[in-house]
């Protein structure tokens, strides 16, 4: 699928709109009553922002049990699936990054997840999906400038029954699930195994084998008529492979083929706790959280069979969480204020060594040495096997931020004023240590050892102010206009994927300098300033409109976001090993967004298009300018086209979908000399629905459209992640 | 008063004696020193200058020997490494304001070990004041220096 089914679908899509507005809207009336955002004092249809709403029968559906899966049906928003579970890349409107901080906000529950590690995960008992677009920075600080993403799990008090499902599907792909409610408790739980979509040519083995398990218990309580519990304990484990990257190599894709391990594990668990305290002039709502996540990913990063050099990298991170909001208590009152405070602490201690074998000795340190040194004068030689950079980090990063905001309402007009006032910082301590043995030929008779160590602290910390101010006009019942100024940031931080490139720097500088002979051209380095990066912001200016009617919705939107900092993951010139984050001066986005939505009857449909243009506007790396290119990774369409129709015989019924999403145009790197053409996949699913269980059927990427879902270079070798191939799957259902 | 004059004569004398002590324990030792300058390089029948360069002065403990490191020299222009290079056994004698440097053929340290390929022969130098000069051959390069010491 490419740019010809691109424009097909583009014009399904407008078709299917123009169809709607010809078609009597009297069916189905959708209700947006029972979703809410975590923190806005008015209901989400009110709220002067873009929102998408996915309840739970589109999740069922659609297939959907990973944040992965909600890409292009949000509009805008693409969460490529590659790497492993911690890879968690997200891209919307321009921003994103697949290191370090996220680029929107995820909440479960009112609970904020923290370490982007956790983002990827499987889920069960989700009631709604709720995604507020643009920068959410008043209300919900750090890292919400692309927005937020707010699950809503089943609770004792809705209307959904207990229920479990078993599936099995290509790749030896198990999952099993299930719910359980009762008065005052949701347990949910879910696991998933598969054997992976790549092979590891060079194991004869999957390369990417995946098992995980998901729990979550909810407890609701009513302490009091005015006091309200809720308490949710989320936990979760995986184990897999990854990093099913092939070698790109004169416009030929090869095979993922690595020796060395490549795998991810994973323990995460959130306890959360939640009062609402009411009274007849306000609402309290108190959260605090602790959060805990263990990983451990090991990596061959030559992604070859050779022995180049590897990494493992395990963390144990806990943080602590604090929010307490109060909004009036009388929803009806002209003037509906939200005050918070929201704090919270997180500690990581990181062990990231990188080992250097032979080969990588041979081909990235002896190479570069001996190249610049005349053979009249010798050579050196390291007589390690390996040579281990062993780097230790304790990272540790705190906010605490006061927000207010007031929304007027005045006849047909709604106006929110905010400000939020952050104060945000960061500590790492670094302990990083290398030893070789070198001996430089003809002149040392033996071996010799040089040691090199990296230690020290680096801090940073400031005030960040967050505005935003909206207007909102109900130009007649079904249609709202809104205007939105607001300001988000994404937090700086430190670059530990780059300590190994500055180490290898220093040896080498303390091994030449030790032995006396200076290069007059050193190899371009890494500086250890390198190893912090600046917080990123940006200003959105945007406008749209909202119109419910009946069975049918429709939201469109244009934006424009000015940012400064752009955080980017690039890599190192040269030799270079790592991977960091940088700051390119400014960049722009340009953008709309529309979705559309039809539930008549039996039928139901959804389209979901966004077009973005994200360009530097200043960014030097040091090379090159960049100025005027297009930002990498972001795609400049995400496009969902979705439908499903219910036929119904009797005691049960068949219910068919089936959607067609996909992105593209995008660019893989910051000179734009590489892109990605449109590439658009093809789902489906038929069910047989019996009023106790239901059986059924499903497909994804239908048509096996090939397509590449990241792209990057590691040591001057290219390498791409592919779209999964066309899966299978069958499962049946049960409500009990 | 004729013991008188004896004492004074005693006293005298062991003045006298005590000052040539004194003398000879404040004969000037070299010091550690850095010297600042050109080293030229005849290669091949051109000659090469090499500006700025350091040339260490690290006397041995008794005086009488030191070691000489040249720091960061290229002996041919094309050189696209600089190294560091150490003269050791230079025999040390101090001439009134002159110290005299002098060696037999010796052989170089470089890059960790001993470097025959630049087995230095025809040392001679001297250093006057805060002046420091020599000659050698380096190999079959003739290569002198003439620096200013460095202050610390």
């Amino acid at each position: 699928m490419s740019l010809r089914n691109f424009a097909v679908a583009m014009t399904a899509g407008f078709l299917l709109s123009a169809l709607t507005l010809l078609t009597p809207l009297n069916d189905t009336v959708l209700t947006e009553v029972t979703v809410t955002a975590p923190k806005e004092s008015v209901s989400v249809g009110k709220i002067a922002s873009p929102v998408t709403v996915v309840r739970s029968a589109e999740l069922e559906s659609g297939g959907i049990y990973r944040p992965n899966d909600l890409s292009f049906r949000i509009p805008g928003l693409h969460i490529p699936d590659y790497g492993a579970s911690l890879t968690s890349s997200i891209y919307i409107r321009g921003l994103g990054s697949r290191m370090e901080n996220p680029v929107i906000g995820l909440y479960i529950d009112g609970i904020p997840v923290l370490d982007k590690n956790a983002y990827d995960f499987d889920w069960e008992g989700i009631q709604s999906v709720t995604m507020l677009r643009g920068p959410q920075g008043t209300l919900y600080g750090r890292n919400a400038m692309g927005g937020v993403l707010s699950l809503s799990t089943l609770s004792p008090s809705s209307e959904a029954r207990s229920s479990m499902f078993l599936e099995y599907g290509t790749a030896n792909t198990c999952r099993v699930g299930l719910s359980f409610l009762n008065a005052s408790n949701v347990f949910s739980a879910t696991y998933r195994h598969g054997d992976g979509y790549f092979d590891n040519v060079f194991k004869g083995a999957p390369a990417d084998p995946y098992d995980g398990l998901s729990l979550r218990w909810k407890w609701v309580k009513s302490a009091s008529d005015r006091l309200f519990l809720t308490n949710v304990l989320s936990a979760g484990v995986c184990r897999e492979g990854g990093f099913a990257y092939g070698r790109y190599e004169d416009g030929v894709l090869s095979p993922v083929s690595y020796n060395d391990e490549g795998g991810y594990r994973r323990l995460s668990a959130i306890e959360g706790l939640r009062l609402d305290y009411r009274t007849e002039e306000f609402v309290a709502d108190a959260v605090a959280s602790l959060q805990f996540l263990a990983d451990d990913m090991r990596m061959d990063q030559d992604f070859t069979p050779a022995s180049v050099f590897t990494l493992r990298q395990q963390q144990q991170s806990a943080a602590a969480t604090v929010e307490l909001n109060l909004r009036r208590a009388d929803n009806a009152a002209s003037w509906q204020p939200v005050t918070g405070f929201f704090a919270f602490y997180r500690h990581n201690a990181m062990s990231a060594p990188v080992v250097f074998k032979r080969e990588g000795i041979e081909n990235l340190i002896l190479y570069n040495a001996n190249a610049n040194i005349p053979d009249e004068i010798g050579y050196l030689t390291i007589s390690d096997a390996e040579m281990p950079v062993l780097s230790d980090f304790v990272l540790a990063s705190w906010n605490a931020a006061l927000f207010h905001e007031s929304v007027f309402r005045s006849g047909d007009w709604q106006f929110t004023a905010g400000l939020r006032l952050d104060y945000e910082g960061g500590l790492m301590d670094y302990d990083c240590l290398t030893t070789l043995h070198y001996r430089f030929f003809p002149t040392m008779s033996a071996d010799k050892a040089c040691t090199v160590a990296y230690r020290g602290t680096a801090d940073h910390f400031g005030l960040v102010l967050l505005p935003k101010l909206s207007a909102l006009y109900e130009a007649s019942d079904p249609l709202k206009l809104f205007v939105t100024v607001s300001r988000g940031y994404r937090a700086g931080g430190f670059n530990t994927q780059i300590f190994s490139d500055i180490l290898q720097q220093m040896m080498m500088k303390t091994l030449m300098k030790d032995l006396g002979v200076y290069l007059e051209r050193p190899s371009s380095g890494v500086e250890a300033s390198a190893s912090e990066y600046d917080p990123e912001s940006a200003w959105n200016f945007e406008t749209g409109l909202r119109y419910r009617k009946q069975s049918f919705s429709a939201d469109a939107s244009v934006y424009y976001m000015a940012v400064t900092n752009q955080q980017l993951t690039v890599f190192p010139p040269g030799q270079n090993t790592g991977r960091m984050m940088t700051n390119a001066g400014r960049s722009r986005s340009l953008g709309a967004e529309t979705q559309l939505a039809w539930q008549p009857g039996d039928f139901h449909s959804r389209f979901s298009w966004a077009w973005c243009d994200a360009r530097f506007v200043r960014y030097q790396d040091g090379n090159n300018d960049h100025a005027g290119n297009r930002v990498p990774y972001v795609p400049a369409h995400t496009l969902f086209l979705g439908a499903g129709y219910i036929f119904r015989f009797g005691g049960c019924s068949l219910a068919a979908d089936a959607s067609l999403a996909g992105c593209g145009p995008q660019w893989w790197n910051e000179g734009n000399t590489l892109d990605e053409p449109v590439h658009l996949f093809l789902d489906g699913r038929l069910a047989l629905v019996f009023p106790q269980w239901e059986v059924y059927l499903g497909g994804g990427n239908l048509t096996d459209t090939r397509g590449h879902s990241f792209y990057f270079k590691s040591v001057g070798k290219e390498f791409f992640a592919s779209v999964k191939p066309r899966i299978f799957t069958i499962g049946l259902s049960v409500k009990l | 008063m004729k013991t008188k004059y004896l004492i004074i004569a005693f006293a005298a004398l062991a003045l006298v004696g005590c000052s040539k002590e004194k003398d000879q324990e404040e004969a000037p030792k070299p010091e550690q020193a850095t010297y600042v300058g050109t080293v030229t390089v005849v290669s091949n029948g051109s000659s090469f200058d090499n500006e700025n360069i350091e040339v260490s002065f690290n006397p041995s403990e008794s005086g009488d020997s030191c070691s000489l490191t040249i720091y960061q020299i290229r002996f041919v222009p094309q050189m696209p490494v600089t190294i560091d290079v150490t003269i050791p056994g230079v025999a040390v004698a101090v001439d009134g304001d002159k110290t005299v440097l002098s060696c037999d053929s010796v052989v170089p340290l470089a890059m960790g070990g001993e470097y025959p390929r630049y087995k230095v022969t025809d040392f001679k130098g001297e250093m006057v004041g805060d002046e420091m000069a020599f000659s050698l051959n380096f190999g079959s390069s003739p290569t002198s220096f003439r620096g200013t010491r460095k202050e610390d």
